[in-house]
């Protein structure tokens, strides 16, 4: 019989130091690019590149819409202006505001601003269940991550839970397809408030490239209200934490001027 | 009122309801006999309470026999805590069979089933109080019949036949048994009374002891469902309207013990240990084996007849530990384990009567017993299903109803044999005591299963799902079974003293000393209690309640000796008072933390899909399938179908498995002496050749035989 | 009618097998037999009437040919029905690893087709979504209906993969049909049907299981996928070639990089581009780099199953170092943007690839100690052993392949018998196990990481210099297959581009769809609690399958 404890406790620590310091080790985050000023013409060869129109010129800069970034990195690689590249990871805001937004059983006490946090009762102690809605395994895999020594969720008082009944944050993945659509809204009507909603990789907000078609929505603020979108293809652990981070009230938005960071 | 008089206007309200039965229109039947019979179970509770608590009993002469001696009636103390529990039970299954009998209103005669039901009636007072055997064995076998021809009342159907013609044919053997007992202790008396029984029954020799003792157990045993003859049980309920069925376990099968307690601890003394120990173990397989084919029972009638089978296995247990300790020179400990028995014998009539009224309404407004096909019924039928929920707490022995209380008591007498010197016999105490044990869990698992696939979840037929809740003539008499069950259970130091005192004329009275310590007495030496004992329980709170509530405390203690002062204590009065504290706080507590919350109420979380279906829920098969696989090697079910149905390779259509489970007490008992009677009988039918000659050969050989033996006679 | 008319001369090899085919087949066959080159090997294409189908496909079931799978094409006028079929011998009729594709055509107004469901069982799953996507009828299959698209969410009559269906429409949405009920087979007393999903414990894909049952062992599995349905081969109809890449790479992430090089392998063959060797080993050892992470995330996913705690935090730890190597070293973790039509997309720096190929080895190395212990827990094989059985002759008979097909004997590998990238250069074993349980899986699994290492460390000694990516790329119309041996099984994608050179049609046959197929086999007659842990064993993918 293999001594299991003797051989975990010699493994050591290997938890990140994420939120208290930044985690820069190699590889733990694609990235996402930077906006920059237009020089001359090839500016607008590189915001043609991008194949979910996630680059957009606003007068002379080049701004991105995080949310529709897919990663393919052809504004990097292969142009003769590439963007410039950024690693980082706390990438989570708050979305839209509810104008466009479908309220699906939504109690009229439960109005809220997305992105408001829950409360400081849930600051240290929040239970979020996992909704898959069409996605590819890789946003799926990084949650899966959270669990792992390197970033264990746990020590930061986040569990995932089994239920929805339990559940104070509903973290969906995946573009919305259409015959997911009533499992996530069973999923969302059957938690119970406060709860918010956590969109997780460039599919959930905006359909990535699969949507929005007759069967994927244009990310899953279409089906139920979503409270704060973290973008990227998939965001990498940290950026998921991050996410689940400002939910919690423990930590702020992507500032815009900023980038990433 | 004295007794004599209530028995006379009880037996007159009988022939009373009989006769307007006849005459009364088919319509108003029933309301005919939920009045007259409501009125003839008051005079019966009246007479039976009167013998339980006044200080003397009453005899009577009646018309004198044929053979010497007169009919006598009589009740004492013990026979009237029974006509009490039979009043209590009449009552309300009278009062619900003004509903129920209206669904055999226009199918079969509802004159002949009030007039079989007063006779039923009559017949099972009339046992109770019977004091000479000639009279005890005519209204035993009335009694007998006319519940045979209750339980058989929907004769139309093949199958009530059989079951019922089993139950007659079982019950006759048993009462055979029982009366050679009988005939056999007025053989060695000279006489028919019991009074003339009991005093000659102590000077019988060990041979004669054994035989009447396993005659009258085994014979009475029939009657109560003990194994190896409760083959009539299982199938006898099911058949049975839900009122009878009611009656049938709440009051006939105490009739088997009365006639076991009767025969057994009054007529004769129990001083040898060996039929002590023979009662205790066929009432622990009794209990399992019982409660085993409860777990795994889905029709709702036929899993109570077995948990009736084992009920009656504790009472039994109870009786033959009370047995042993007698045997043994431990009269304290005899008497409490006896008095665990009979407050078990009670609670059991109370719950069983309850629980079986309540499948009865299921089964009229469900139309269906199979739990498979209930469900769901807690927000059709609110009223029953409570009922039915504290029936269920109370069978399985939950804190504080009625079956923790006697149940707990059983296994704590049971214990106390560590006090006993004899290790065969402690060994033999520790193992009934770990049956008794696996049978209360799997009391629970039986009950859980049945109230949570009856009533919770999802509609699992369509009547179930539209099914009305019952008339009030039908939900009062629940109602005030749930009431009484809940109180048997929560005044236990007063039903004590009760029981004790009915032990009293067979020479038992000490268990009230032995369980119920006078914490509430006024003087300052507790009687017989030491002073500091007092004072440590008096700093427990046992006194609390002192000037208000009668009695003589609220605690059930037995105290042992120095080493051990305090062996067992309970107190479900307390304990109920403090358990509705803590719900209230609770409650309180809930209510101020949450009241700026509103409650949403949603579909049940079913992992997302589109729709739930009941198909898609658990059936009780499903839950009591553990059961079934890990006691496969008793249950043995044969497997009756296997098979898979495919079209082109690897596509299935249908795949089909059956069982049949064949009771273990049938294919041990049953099948084996039907195998050998038609073997004998087949030996026999060689004499049915059909040659006239030989038939005319063996009128000859007859009447040769008679003239040589006459010879000799 | 020839679609194929490209002006290009045949190689004198194909011509003799081409004549070496005809000659053999003549009495069977009236149609006609084009022989055209892809990528390095010619693909026979043999015109057939339907009734001929099950004789032919026999024909080449004998001599060795594997069925890969229908591909359905609505042309103008006509249905086109490819039947796929590579062998795995070299016998001197197939010549040098010609491919054959069985092809049925008949005018769009002809719905209804023949089915080959009994000479061949795994092409069931094939003909089920030809119905519900395209309409067509397969007569003589069982089964038709519910698959793709549920029935009890979606109205009959719609067939969204036929070109008149516009892949933008909005759909209205319906409730849920109240008379729909889900077909149960079993008949015993008491049973019911347990629901698992679509939405379940923890981490997982979406996916619905119904599992019938009396109680304590599971009666019958009937699993029902589609839910992560996002109708990629529709939505791919009329983008670029470097989108649809795209989606190739995204419809399942967690095998990125062998889909999308599969999808480029196939533009190269339409176009008949020619890969330089750099990026072919490289090619080679990033494929690798995904197996080794992918099996190493599977056997995390089987320790977690069985609740071994510390075990499955250890190969959690191996998993993201595994993670964090590919991202550091390709700039993203799971190898998207990487593999393109010529090559690939960036070059890495000799240092970079000599570290990362270092680390793996030292992953491996810990991930061999983690096997020694693992194989010392008793409690851990218990659940493992003889649970969730396929036994060698299912695995024939429903075509399996990957991992799962190895560790019930049947050994078929795509990089040993039809090699891609580098393969036929380097030496590597390919696993078998012969028990089909769940411990064999895991050993296979283990094996196979083992081998993984042992490919990208000989990729590195080997690898050249030179461009990473063909200079000219042309991608003119024509269609072609390009296949990988996925991480978990052989992978096929099907393009056909269009005079302007946007995609016509898309066809995947993921190796999750092959084997989903055959998993109530090994989820039957085993007790609820054995489920999660054979799920865990197979380690297959939903998304993969659902597409």
């Amino acid at each position: 019989m293999a001594n299991w404890v003797f051989s975990g406790l010699r493994m050591g620590v290997k938890t990140t130091r994420y939120p208290r310091r930044a985690d820069e080790t190699p590889g733990v985050t694609p990235g996402l690019p930077l906006g920059r000023s237009l020089t001359g013409g090839e500016g607008r060869e590189v915001v043609a590149r991008c194949p979910t129109g996630a680059l957009m010129t606003d007068g002379d800069n080049i701004t991105i819409d995080y949310r529709r970034c897919v990663h393919c990195f052809r504004c990097a690689r292969g142009a003769s202006d590439p963007l410039p590249w950024q690693g980082g990871y706390q990438w989570a805001r708050a979305a839209a505001p509810p104008a466009q937004r479908r309220q699906v059983g939504v109690a009229a006490e439960e109005e809220r601003t997305p992105g408001q946090p829950l409360g400081t009762a849930f600051a240290r102690s929040l239970h979020v269940r996992v909704v898959d809605a069409g996605d590819c395994g890789a946003c799926l895999r990084e949650v899966k991550q959270l669990s792992n020594p390197y970033y264990n969720l746990h020590r930061l008082g986040f569990f995932i839970t089994p239920t929805p009944r339990q559940a104070d944050v509903l973290l969906v993945v995946g573009p919305g397809t259409d015959q997911m659509r009533t499992a996530l809204e069973k999923a969302y009507a059957a938690m119970p408030t406060p709860r918010r909603v956590l969109a997780v990789g460039a599919c959930a907000l905006s359909g990535g490239v699969f949507g929005p078609s007759f069967m994927c929505s244009d990310g899953i603020g279409s089906i139920i209200p979503v409270d704060a979108e973290v973008p990227g293809n998939p965001p990498p652990p940290l950026a998921i934490l991050h996410g689940l981070l400002l939910l919690a009230g423990r930590a702020g938005e992507r500032r815009e001027e900023e980038g990433p960071t | 009122m004295t007794e004599a008089t209530a028995v006379a206007v009880f037996f007159v309200l009988c022939g009373l309801g009989a006769l307007l039965g006849l005459v009364t229109k088919q319509e108003r039947n029933p309301v005919l006999l939920a009045l007259i019979g409501a009125a003839a179970a008051l005079a019966a509770c009246v007479a039976g309470a009167h013998a339980l608590f006044a200080a003397q009993p009453f005899a009577a002469h009646l018309w004198p026999l044929p053979t010497g001696g007169t009919l006598r009636i009589g009740l004492d103390r013990l026979s009237g805590l029974f006509l009490l529990i039979v009043g209590a039970v009449f009552l309300p299954t009278s009062v619900f069979s003004a509903g129920y009998l209206r669904r055999y209103l226009s199918h079969y005669s509802l004159r002949s089933f009030t007039v079989l039901y007063f006779g039923l009636f009559a017949s099972i007072t009339a046992v109770i109080i019977a004091r000479d055997v000639f009279s005890f064995l005519l209204t035993w076998e009335l009694m007998s019949i006319t519940s045979y021809l209750l339980v058989n009342f929907e004769y139309e159907r093949e199958q009530n036949v059989r079951a019922g013609y089993l139950m007659l044919a079982m019950g006759e053997g048993g009462t055979l048994a029982a009366a050679l007992a009988l005939l056999l202790l007025a053989s060695a008396a000279g006489a028919l009374d019991f009074s003339a029984l009991k005093a000659a029954g102590g000077s019988l020799s060990p041979e004669m002891r054994w035989s009447v003792f396993l005659l009258s157990f085994f014979g009475f045993g029939v009657k109560a469902g003990l194994v190896p003859f409760n083959s009539w049980l299982p199938r006898a309920h099911p058949v049975a309207p839900a009122n009878i069925s009611a009656l049938l376990s709440g009051v006939i099968l105490n009739l088997g013990i009365y006639g076991i307690v009767r025969v057994n601890l009054d007529l004769l003394r129990p001083d040898l240990m060996g039929t002590g120990v023979v009662t205790l173990i066929v009432g622990t397989i009794s209990a399992f084996v019982g409660i085993l084919y409860a777990t795994t029972e889905n029709d709702t009638k036929g899993m109570l007849a077995h948990s009736s089978i084992e009920n009656m296995g504790i009472v039994t247990a109870g009786l033959g530990a009370g047995f042993i300790f007698t045997a043994a020179g431990r009269p304290a400990l005899a008497a409490i384990a006896l008095v665990a028995a009979l407050y078990h014998m009670t609670n059991h009539s109370i719950y069983k009567a309850l629980l079986f009224l309540g499948a009865g309404t299921v089964d009229y407004r469900a139309g269906t017993r199979d739990l498979d096909r209930l469900g769901g019924l807690i927000h059709r039928m609110p009223w029953t299903a409570l009922f039915f929920l504290i029936g269920s707490l109370s069978i399985a022995a939950i804190y504080p109803f009625s079956g923790f209380a006697s149940e707990w008591l059983t296994l704590q007498a049971l214990l106390r044999s560590a006090e006993l010197s004899s290790t065969g016999i402690k060994i033999v105490f520790a193992l009934c005591g770990v049956g008794l044990a696996l049978t209360a869990a799997l009391a629970v698992t039986c009950f859980v299963k049945a109230f949570a696939m009856g009533f919770l979840g999802l509609a699992r037929s369509e009547q179930a799902g539209e099914a009305a809740e019952a008339p009030a003539s039908m939900l009062a008499p629940m109602g005030a079974l749930a009431v009484t069950s809940f109180i048997l259970g929560v005044v236990p130091t007063f039903v004590i003293p009760t029981l004790s005192g009915a032990l009293a004329p067979l020479g038992n009275p000490q268990a009230t000393a032995a369980l119920v310590p006078p914490f509430f007495a006024q003087e300052t030496d507790h009687a017989g209690l030491p002073a500091d004992f007092a004072a440590e329980f008096h700093d427990l709170g046992a006194q609390v309640g002192e000037r208000i509530i009668p009695g003589r405390g609220l605690v059930v203690l037995h105290r042992g000796g120095a080493a051990n002062p305090v062996v067992f204590a309970m107190s479900t009065s307390y304990g109920v008072v403090v358990l509705v504290l803590l719900l209230l706080i609770t409650w309180l507590v809930l209510a101020r933390v949450s009241h700026r919350r509103r409650i949403r109420r949603e579909v049940p979380w079913a992992g997302g899909v589109r729709q739930l279906f009941p198909e898609m829920t658990y059936t009780a098969t499903g839950f009591s399938n553990p059961v079934r696989v890990v006691f496969d090697a008793i249950l043995r079910p044969r497997t009756v179908e296997d098979t898979e149905e495919t079209v082109s390779a690897h596509f299935r259509v249908a795949i089909k498995r059956s069982e049949e489970p064949t009771h273990l007490v049938d294919r041990f008992v049953l099948e084996g002496l039907t195998r050998t009677l038609n073997v004998v009988a087949a030996w026999f039918a060689r004499m049915h050749h059909g040659r006239v000659n030989a038939y005319v050969a063996y009128v000859l050989v007859t009447l040769l035989v008679f003239l040589v033996a006459s010879a000799f006679v | 009618m020839s679609y194929y008319a490209w002006p290009r001369t045949l190689c004198t090899d194909s011509a003799m097998q081409a004549s070496a085919i005809t000659f053999r087949v003549p009495e069977q066959l009236s149609g006609r037999v084009d022989v055209l080159p892809e990528g390095d090997r010619s693909r026979c294409e043999l015109h057939c009437e339907a009734g001929q189908l099950q004789e032919l496909s026999r024909w080449l079931r004998r001599r060795g040919f594997v069925f890969v799978g229908l591909i359905v094409e609505q042309e103008a006028e006509r249905w086109l029905l490819r039947y796929v079929f590579y062998p795995t011998q070299r016998t001197p009729e197939s010549g040098d690893s010609s491919w054959v594709h069985l092809l049925i055509s008949q005018p769009l107004a002809q719905t209804r087709f023949a089915s080959a469901i009994e000479t061949i069982p795994g092409i069931d799953w094939h003909e089920r979504e030809a119905e519900d996507l395209f309409g067509l009828v397969f007569e003589g299959h069982p089964k038709l209906g519910d698959f793709v698209l549920h029935d009890d969410a979606w109205q009959e009559g719609v067939a969204p993969m036929r070109k008149e269906f516009d892949a933008h429409t909005a759909v209205s949405h319906r409730a849920p049909d109240p008379h729909w009920r889900p077909k149960r087979i079993v008949h015993a007393a008491g049973a019911f049907a347990m629901p698992i999903g679509p939405v379940y414990t923890g981490v997982a894909e979406s996916a619905h299981f119904l599992l019938e049952t009396v109680g304590e062992d599971v009666i019958r599995a009937l699993p029902r996928f589609y839910y992560k349905h996002r109708a990629v081969e529709k939505i791919a109809e009329g983008r670029w070639p470097e989108d649809v890449l795209l989606l190739a790479e995204r419809f399942n992430g967690i095998s990125a990089f062998a889909h999308g090089l599969a999808f480029a392998q196939a533009l190269e063959a339409i176009g008949e581009t020619e890969v330089p060797p750099r990026a072919r080993t490289l090619r080679t050892l990033l494929a690798e780099l995904e197996r080794l992470r992918h099996h190493v995330g599977l056997i995390h996913d089987i320790c977690e199953s069985t609740a071994l705690t510390v075990a499955a935090s250890q190969a959690a730890i191996l998993e993201e170092e595994l993670l964090r190597l590919c991202g550091a070293l390709t700039g993203h973790r799971y190898l998207f943007g990487l593999a393109t039509c010529g090559g690939l997309t960036r070059d890495f720096r000799d240092a970079d690839l000599s570290s990362a190929v270092a680390r793996s080895g030292e992953i491996l190395r810990r991930l061999t100690e983690l096997e020694i212990k693992l194989i010392k827990t008793s409690s851990f094989l218990d659940r493992l052993e003889e649970v969730g059985i396929i036994t060698a002759k299912e695995a024939q008979a429903y075509g399996l392949v990957g991992p799962i097909a190895r560790a019930s004997g049947v050994a078929r590998d795509l990089r040993r018998v039809q090699p891609y990238a580098t393969y036929a250069q380097h030496t590597f074993e390919v696993p078998q196990e012969s028990e089909g349980d769940g411990y064999a899986r895991l050993r296979v699994l283990l094996a196979e990481a083992r081998e993984s290492t042992r490919i990208i460390s000989q990729a590195l000694s080997v690898l050249p210099g030179g461009p990473v990516r063909a200079e000219s790329i042309a991608c003119g119309p024509g269609a072609a297959l390009g296949w990988t041996e996925a991480p978990l099984g052989a992978a096929f994608h099907w393009v056909r581009l269009n005079e302007e050179g946007r995609v016509s049609r898309y066809r995947i046959i993921p190796p999750s769809f092959v084997n989903w197929h055959a998993f109530y086999l090994a989820a039957e007659a085993f007790a609820f609690q054995d489920f999660p842990i054979i799920l865990a064993s197979f380690g297959l993918s939903v998304t993969e399958n659902d597409r």
